[in-house]
């Protein structure tokens, strides 16, 4: 049988002895296994077995701080469940931290107590970060963003030729031979972001908020560099490389001199930037970063873009992406921007900070071994939506569109699957834009 | 000073001595050190952490619960105003006897509701799964204390009994999973933080 060395399990050990605040201290210590937590989880929902309730997952973690950090774990082991790191717990903590949880928090709002269970589970991974103990398949694509800049491997050249063709498109639709998609453009208000997926698989959600901002009269630029929004070492735990994730970008906002920050539509990439960023690389940014679902809203409430909801006549509802809406409480913009470009906007239930997660959401996309699962919770999104009589399920999420993709192929639900600026773009009227 | 009344005191000040390490070591690590930009409003959403977000109607595990829910918070009230109790009797204030009839019949159900939950945790495999002897322990010795609580109130010949149990739980307090009369309220407070600053709560 496998053992880890002395070396090893102290390094994750280490994470759990932090005491830069009390905040894991407080979370390790408060979950009373009461069980509540559940009905929240959408893997326990799909698949009712006790290792899927959250409390089990909180309890993997806290249990090897009471066995190493409480004086009843260490002379009692029994008598709280304290457990040693030996390798069947880790591999256990990799099967659920990683393989059953999409970190979507929401047992978190629901704990009867008040646990951070998301957060209990990241610092999980956090552990298994430093005991080297990632799954290959979700490091890859951390390795691809720091090998290559973006977490699919887009070379320099597929990316502008992209845009290029993308440029002559937004030309060709708006009747403007001077629309552009700028890029590395300096001193420009605002720098673009894009979640990769976007220029390799979804290229018309750029084309879509290319449109916004010729539409807005928006000053802006991609840049070549650094364009990825995503942070996939938010999921992984390993904080060195979020760090280096997350100072490229820094470091491109300052070569650009660019004003603003804009996050594509990607709930967790908006999440690790704008809320974790700061933390990771241990410094404020010095400038605003906002997410582009509240700069399409403002340019609404401005009247610098004008819509005519009548263009978007299907029914629409909306998905709300975990780290956007429960983690980043950006709930009301996306209704808003709804209600104004759509004449049949309808809610899921639930919704909102009570939303359910797609099943996309903590690396589950890339971590291929644990698609059985990831599909199996994912019906009760199609549940979700089937009820909702939708034809069109929007997103500010291409995690999440991916996720939903699959969902309307496997489920058969017959909809489509679009951005709010894809929607928003399909609504402007573009006569009294010009 | 009777043996059991030195017992049941010392047990307590023992207690209060750890949780007030505990608590002022949470505090003393205060909060974490957030340099993101904050979008809400921590002052808000701590109150609605408190309350608002501990309502029924916002909280699925009290709402899909709904029995487990009312009968752990009668099970908790019962244990505060066991502990209430506890300090009536060591000042040894007279209570009307209507209210003491009154509170006997509290600590009884709010007893039979911590049983009851220790019971659906002995005989749902799920839970049983999840739990660790602590749980069975903690749930027993409050359900214990509250029927004792009861007992004196109904017959002071029962001041032995109730005070080794009194000092029983005092001394388990510390032990295990009932720390969380501490860590309940740093919970509530670290999340009402959290979703504050991210302008998740209070909701809109």
């Amino acid at each position: 049988m496998k053992t880890l060395d002395k070396e090893t399990i102290e390094k994750g050990l280490k994470v759990l002895n932090t005491k830069d605040n009390g905040k894991l201290l407080t979370h390790l210590n408060s979950c009373v296994h009461c069980g509540l937590c559940a009905k929240s989880c959408i893997y326990y929902r799909a698949m009712p077995e006790a290792r899927f309730i959250p409390a089990t997952k909180v309890d993997l973690v806290a249990s090897i701080y009471r066995r190493y950090a409480t004086t009843t774990g260490k002379i009692f082991p029994a008598l709280t469940g304290a457990r040693k790191l030996d390798v069947k717990t880790a591999e256990e903590m990799v099967d659920l931290l990683f393989g059953a949880c999409t970190l979507c928090g929401r047992c978190t709002m629901h704990c009867s107590i008040g646990v951070d269970i998301s957060y209990v589970v990241r610092k999980g991974r956090e552990m298994l970060s430093e005991m080297d103990m990632i799954p290959d398949t979700l490091q890859k694509t951390v390795d691809a963003a720091l090998e290559t800049g973006n977490n699919m491997g887009i070379s320099d050249t597929d990316f502008t030729e992209t845009l290029e063709w993308l440029e002559e498109d937004l030309q060709y639709e708006v009747n403007d031979e001077n629309a552009k998609i700028p890029l590395d453009e300096k001193g420009k208000d605002l720098l673009y972001t894009l979640n990769p997926r976007e220029p390799k698989f979804f290229p018309l959600s750029i084309s879509a908020m290319a449109k916004v901002f010729w539409a807005a009269g928006e000053s802006w630029t991609l840049s070549t560099k650094m364009y990825d929004v995503t942070n996939y070492a938010y999921y992984t735990g390993n904080l060195e490389e979020a760090a280096v994730i997350t100072q490229r970008l820094y470091d491109e906002m300052e070569n650009l001199d660019a004003k603003k920050c804009i996050l594509a539509e990607c709930g967790h990439g908006s999440r690790a930037f704008r809320w974790e960023g700061p933390n990771y690389i241990k410094k404020a940014y010095p400038f605003e970063v906002i997410t582009s679902v509240e700069l399409m809203l403002q340019y609404l409430r401005d009247g610098r873009i004008k819509v005519d909801p009548g263009k978007n006549t299907d029914r629409v509802t909306l998905h709300d992406p975990c780290n956007l809406v429960r983690s980043g409480g950006v709930l009301e913009q996306q209704r808003e921007i709804m209600k104004m470009c759509t004449t049949d906007f309808v809610e899921m239930n639930p919704y909102g900070n009570d939303n359910l997660c797609c099943g996309g959401g903590g690396g589950q996309l890339a971590m291929s071994e644990y698609n059985e699962r990831r599909m199996k919770i994912a019906e009760l999104k199609a549940e979700q939506i089937k009820a909702t009589g939708a034809k069109v399920v929007v997103t500010p999420c291409h995690n999440c569109v991916d996720q939903l993709s699959q969902i309307n192929v496997v489920f058969k639900l017959g909809i489509q699957i679009k951005t709010v600026a894809e929607v928003l773009a399909d609504a402007i009227v573009l006569d009294e834009n010009i | 000073m009777e043996w059991y009344l030195i017992f049941a005191l010392a047990a307590f000040f023992v207690c209060i001595a750890v949780l007030l390490f505990h608590l002022f070591r949470v505090i003393s690590l205060g909060n974490p050190r957030d340099l993101s930009s904050s979008t809400g409003n921590p002052k808000a959403a701590m109150p609605y952490a408190f309350v608002g977000a501990m309502s029924p109607t916002k909280k699925e595990s009290a709402f899909l619960y709904l029995p487990t829910y009312t009968a752990g918070i009668v099970y908790h009230i019962g244990t505060f105003s066991a502990l209430a109790l506890f300090f009536i009797i060591i000042f040894d204030i007279n209570l009307p006897p209507a209210l003491s009839l009154v509170l006997s019949g509290l600590f009884i159900i709010s007893g039979l509701c911590g049983f009851g939950i220790l019971i659906k945790r002995i005989i749902k495999s799920q839970m049983r799964e999840l739990s660790n002897p602590d749980d069975y322990i903690s749930n027993l010795i409050v359900s214990i204390f509250q029927w004792a609580s009861a007992g004196v109130l109904l017959s002071e010949t029962l001041l032995p009994v109730y005070f080794l149990v009194a000092g029983i739980l005092f001394l388990y307090i510390p032990v295990g999973k009932l720390k969380h009369t501490i860590y309940f309220f740093a919970a509530r407070y670290h999340l009402g933080f959290f979703f504050g600053r991210r302008n998740v709560w209070p909701p809109k």
